[in-house]
């Protein structure tokens, strides 16, 4: 095996340019070739980097020798890509959602077990050092029994009349709010507490888009009792970045965190954890963990070194966000549609 | 190369930018809704002795040009150190509109820039995206109309853009920045990173200097890629007549106090620092501690 990780990425568009970057950076790994079919992407790659570039995926697939591949395809594509890539017998980080249904991400996490290959999807907040803390403290029981959630994303993604023809305004192609921007807040949620066994009232609401939602709310209920809420709204012209935002209800305490910070109220003292009674706050600046490039955020970084360490660590090492929990958010995205679609019905 | 002026007043405050704090940014946002009020802190800042200021090219940025300079007899002379583009604007237009719709959008719908020419077809677009130098000339210029007439020392890529091209090693691309500013500005170029020590090694190994480097520089190392230690490394080795360093994110968004943060600072070889503040209070004391050791002026 050669010294370095010979990874291609299939997808230069803005996320496949990001991981291009950190990857490059990255000591052991060689970004050896892409795909991309614009051409205009291609041929500035090929005169500027010294990289094998390819129109078709399954060129590349057919002439590299490749330890792994990053795709960043848009969504509908990706399950005939990661098909190839498991028939490759190559390692895959897939951008989320992964693929468009659970079943599919099932399919293809079997194949990629049953070869021993490294799965991973880029739910980056599961690499935010702050939602990591909240996890702990959680996890740890700081809050007591969780009752309530409350999981919300609002972004300025979308402001103005939709022109149209790109694969974000179809929802067959993997645009929409529920699968661009819920599924973050979904994953944290699954990330957190585990798949909720069901769904109820949501609701989709469109304000520029023309045939897909742009503002997504549900009730997410699981069988302990446990209730959360959902609300997605990327039409939002009041943020200036993408916020994640999410608050936990339990009876000892609640806990309010977005990807910057996050503020802990105890009713008792947790010496342990060094909270007090009362408000406590823990801000991006006291919990941030150091990457060696940093491009778009910690966590973008720390996503890709991670996957490059599952795969050194030769399987023993299961990646933080596999094809498998892409499953589990994309089951609670076909809940929502499918309840949303008998919402609409009883309301006629 | 010219010296970079030791103190220069930022802008974030003024566009809702809080690093730590969504809250924070609302109000900040709501106070400077008023373009009169960002010009009232400026005046502040003038009052203390700053005569340096450094504005990204957003939408409100234009306004503030403007009113500099048709106001010119009104201020003392002012050093501008732009800082190009304003990366959400683009990063959204693309979401909606794809690259080259966003391209379009940029260099020809929304810009007056190229006043005349409209929209472009997606051939001819396509044609002058071949060139991606000319390409990358014609963005810097968009963006660079705003501070015509003004007196510009030095423009700064933002770190997004920085960053993402230093991760990528387009050296050709470094180059023709450094060059496109220095003929057609006749200005410093500027390069602003979150990974001082890489894009340090990157410039001395293609050959690029008398460059202004402007960075996160804080005690507890945040934003500061690989780490902390990797930074004072690289500060103590550096020259700064090939290049000057300019310290940004001092007070790490607030988690240090700025009496500690300046005495950190100013003990590194560091030639400038960037701050923003938006009371009369905190410009005055921020502008009493920062005394940086390495200042060449």
């Amino acid at each position: 095996m050669p010294s370095k990780l010979r990874v291609a990425i299939i997808g230069v568009g803005r996320m496949g340019i990001t991981h291009y970057s950190i990857l490059k950076a990255h000591p052991g790994v060689e970004v050896t070739a892409i795909a991309e079919p614009t051409p205009m992407i291609n041929s500035f790659l090929d005169k500027y980097l010294a990289v094998r570039t390819y129109k078709d995926y399954g060129k590349l697939l057919e002439k590299e020798q490749l330890d792994a591949l990053v795709v960043c395809t848009p969504p509908a594509l990706n399950h005939q890509v990661l098909q190839a890539a498991a028939q490759a017998g190559v390692h895959v980080f897939v951008e989320k959602p992964g693929t468009l249904s659970a079943a599919a991400a099932l399919e293809l996490a079997a194949r990629f077990e049953a070869r021993g290959l490294v799965n991973q999807v880029g739910y980056v907040n599961r690499f935010n050092d702050v939602f990591m803390a909240a996890r702990q403290l959680i996890g740890a029981g700081v809050l007591g029994e969780v009752i309530r959630f409350r999981t919300e994303m609002y972004s300025r993604t979308i402001i103005r009349e939709e022109e149209g023809g790109s694969w974000r305004s179809a929802r067959d192609s993997g645009g929409g709010a529920v699968y661009e921007m819920a599924s973050h807040c979904l994953d944290l949620v699954n990330f957190l507490f585990g798949r909720p066994a069901a769904v109820a009232g949501t609701a989709l609401s469109r304000v520029f888009s023309r045939s897909v939602e742009d503002i997504v709310s549900s009730t997410l209920c699981y069988d302990s009792g446990l209730t959360g809420t959902l609300y997605v709204n990327w039409s939002d012209e009041s943020y200036r970045k993408p916020t994640n935002r999410i608050e936990v209800f339990g009876k000892r305490g609640k806990l309010l965190a977005d990807q910057y910070g996050l503020k802990v109220y105890l009713g008792e003292a947790n010496a342990q954890h060094g909270l007090r009674a009362g408000w406590n706050s823990r801000y991006i600046t006291d919990v941030f963990s150091s990457v060696p490039f940093f491009v778009r955020g910690i966590e973008f970084t720390a996503q890709l070194h991670h996957f490059v360490d599952c795969i050194a660590a030769g399987g023993a090492s299961r990646s933080r966000c596999t094809l498998r929990d892409a499953a589990d958010t994309l089951t609670v995205i076909e809940d929502l549609f499918r309840d949303h679609a008998h919402t609409s019905r009883e309301a006629h | 190369m010219q010296a970079i002026d030791a103190v220069v007043f930022g802008d974030n405050q003024f566009f809702g930018i809080n690093h730590m704090s969504q809250e924070r940014a609302q109000q900040l946002a709501e106070q400077f809704f008023d373009i009169g009020n960002i010009f009232s802190v400026y005046r502040l800042a003038l009052d203390a002795g700053i005569r340096a200021i450094m504005l990204n090219s957003n939408d409100r940025a234009a306004e503030i040009c403007e009113h500099f300079r048709s106001r010119a007899s009104q201020y003392p002379h002012l050093a501008w150190y732009p800082s190009i583009p304003y990366p959400h604007k683009f990063a959204n237009l693309i979401s909606e509109a794809g690259l080259l719709g966003a391209l379009n959008a940029i260099l020809f719908k929304d810009s007056s820039a190229l006043a005349g020419l409209g929209a472009m077809t997606q051939g001819g677009l396509a044609l002058l995206s071949r060139d991606a130098m000319q390409l990358m000339r014609m963005l810097v210029d968009v963006e660079m109309r705003m501070f015509q007439g003004l007196d510009v020392r030095a423009v700064f890529l933002q770190n997004v853009v920085t960053d993402l091209l230093l991760g990528l090693g387009l050296r050709d691309f470094f180059e023709g920045y450094c060059e496109h500013v220095r003929r057609k500005y006749h200005a410093l170029p500027g390069l602003i990173t979150q990974n001082l020590p890489r894009l340090r090694t990157a410039l001395i190994e293609w050959g690029i200097g008398e460059v202004v480097i402007c960075t996160s520089i804080n005690k507890i190392g945040y934003l500061m890629s690989p780490d902390l230690a990797a930074y004072q490394q690289a500060l103590a080795a550096n020259d700064p007549r090939r290049y000057q360093v300019m310290a940004m994110s001092t007070l790490a968004s607030g988690a240090i106090a700025a009496p500690e943060a300046y005495a950190f600072v100013n003990a590194l070889n560091v030639q400038s620092v960037v701050f923003g503040a938006s009371s009369r209070r905190h410009i005055e004391e921020t502008v009493g501690l920062i005394r940086p050791s390495g200042a060449l002026a």
